[in-house]
């Protein structure tokens, strides 16, 4: 997995691109922090240039999620298609993140 | 530790260093200055032949060698002590400047490093005890490494112990009307899948599946507690929303943020011919009926052990004699070295099928109809299970 961020208005978006699986923890860590340090009140995490995420994985945004949440940030998820489409539906993760 | 490790030093002074070369005083040079610096246990060989003999009879813990000496040079036993002896222990080659291609050539022959002539006391000093403590954290690290494969080869085990046998699976399923298959095929590293099946009357059986997620010791703890759960959930067997909304506020209190589970719970009444179940962002089971027509079991749930209070609704399907249920795991489909190679519903559907056709061992059928091999290795823990409606006896 590899990421990079962006600051727009009010919101940093993080774009994940290539494969989100177990192996990627330590990097995702970077994610949290950025999400963490960012000033903007709604972070946005972009997975259309994700091709495919393992359970590990969508425990990760879970991570995201709960961290944006005790600093009062939302967490958006946008751009789900594809094989990560159908994890986030088979999982309605749509119930625990908002995903646009 | 209990015992405090011996210091750098300490345990220098025990090494046993042979020292090889054909000019006696430079013999005498390597073995005065090692010995000031407190190494004890010092052998020495005047050439290639002597030191190969001396290597037999005890291998020491590192060389320092010449390349230039009659009968066997300096390369030929670094070749031979890699090669027809297999020895990793450290090959200190002393070279000089006017040796050309010499030093290349050690290390092309197996040498570890190179000191350089005329010999410098503190250099040659630091270098062996440079390598003899590499070789120290080297072989503390295989040792540590063996210990912890042994400790998961015995937790996977334990693990494997969880899970029912056949013979058990057969007086449950047996006496209600059903045939089952199983199959738990484990990664090299730890998984987090399970399943079980309960009775709950004289007709009907629960069935449950559950994979952790993430991978390693802690999915197989959390196996390990679903495992204790599950135990206590007696009446809701007979109830798959309560089965599953239960096991989801257990999970929401002792999993961390991060970790979850998908889960499958199915009760089975092949008597009634019916089948509830609820699925917490499983992947979808299918049920095959005698003529191979496929229906998808594929209902969204939330995944388990992530919010309090969430409900699970089930579904009813209707079951016929010759149905199969088949049950899996996401590895089975999953390919995450290579994404595109991920199997699509319709792929699976269609390599189940053909599989079903084929009479004899449905798992070897199952693996080359979907991958074009009887044996494949897995990067997560695979299970299936397979459950049919027997075509006589489904009365109770």
């Amino acid at each position: 997995m590899d990421y990079r961020t962006e600051a727009t208005g009010d919101a940093l978006v993080v774009h994940l691109s290539g494969v989100l699986t177990f192996d990627d923890h330590e990097k995702f860590r970077g994610v949290v922090t950025e999400i963490a340090d960012s000033p903007a009140p709604t972070a946005v995490i972009d997975l259309s240039a994700l091709q495919q995420i393992d359970s590990a994985g969508i425990g990760m945004l879970l991570l995201a999620n709960d961290r944006a949440g005790k600093q009062d940030k939302q967490l958006r998820i946008r751009g789900v298609s594809g094989h990560v489409a159908k994890v986030v539906e088979l999982s309605r993760l749509e119930q625990l993140i908002p995903i646009d | 530790m209990a015992k405090r490790p011996l210091t750098g030093s300490d345990e220098d002074r025990q090494c046993r260093i042979l020292i090889v070369d054909d000019l006696n005083s430079s013999r005498v040079l390597i073995e005065s200055i090692l010995r000031s610096a407190g190494f004890t246990q010092l052998v020495t060989a005047a050439d290639g032949v002597e030191a190969i003999e001396a290597i037999r009879e005890e291998t020491p813990d590192m060389l320092v060698l010449d390349i230039v000496m009659p009968r066997m040079d300096g390369f030929e036993v670094c070749r031979h002590v890699r090669e027809a002896l297999g020895l990793d222990i450290p090959i200190l080659v002393q070279t000089g400047v006017q040796e050309g291609d010499f030093k290349v050539r050690a290390f092309d022959s197996g040498a570890s490093d190179l000191v350089s002539k005329p010999i410098n006391a503190g250099e040659l000093v630091s270098r062996v005890k440079l390598h003899l403590e590499r070789r120290r954290m080297i072989g503390r690290l295989q040792t540590y490494q063996r210990r912890m494969e042994e400790d998961l080869g015995v937790a996977q085990a334990m693990q494997h112990s969880l899970l029912m046998s056949d013979a058990e699976v057969a007086t449950i399923v047996g006496p209600r009307g059903c045939d089952m298959q199983t199959r738990y095929q484990a990664s090299n590293t730890l998984g987090g899948d399970l399943w079980q099946i309960f009775p709950v009357d004289e007709t009907r059986f629960g069935l449950f599946m559950v994979d952790l997620s993430g991978h390693g010791v802690t999915a197989a703890i959390n196996a390990f507690r679903v495992h204790m759960l599950a135990a206590e959930q007696i009446e809701e067997r007979r109830d798959p929303s309560a089965w599953m909304e239960r096991l989801n506020e257990s999970l929401v209190r002792i999993l961390p943020v991060e970790h979850f589970a998908t889960g499958f719970y199915a009760l089975i009444d092949p008597a009634q011919g019916c089948l509830d179940y609820v699925s917490a962002g499983a992947p979808p089971p299918l049920l095959v009926n005698a003529h191979g027509k496929v229906r998808w079991l594929d209902q969204h749930g939330t995944l388990l052990g992530c919010r309090s209070g969430v409900g699970f609704e089930a579904t009813r399907e209707t079951l016929r004699k010759g149905d199969r249920l088949f049950v899996y795991s996401d590895a089975l489909y999953e390919d995450f070295e290579t994404p595109q190679n991920t199997l699509s519903a319709e792929k699976l559907a269609r390599g189940l099928v053909s599989a079903l056709g084929v009479k004899s061992d449905f798992s070897s059928a199952l693996m080359q109809s979907l991958f074009g091999t009887p044996d494949r290795r897995f990067r997560d823990d695979l299970t299936w299970l397979l459950v049919e409606m027997k075509a006589q006896d489904a009365q109770a």
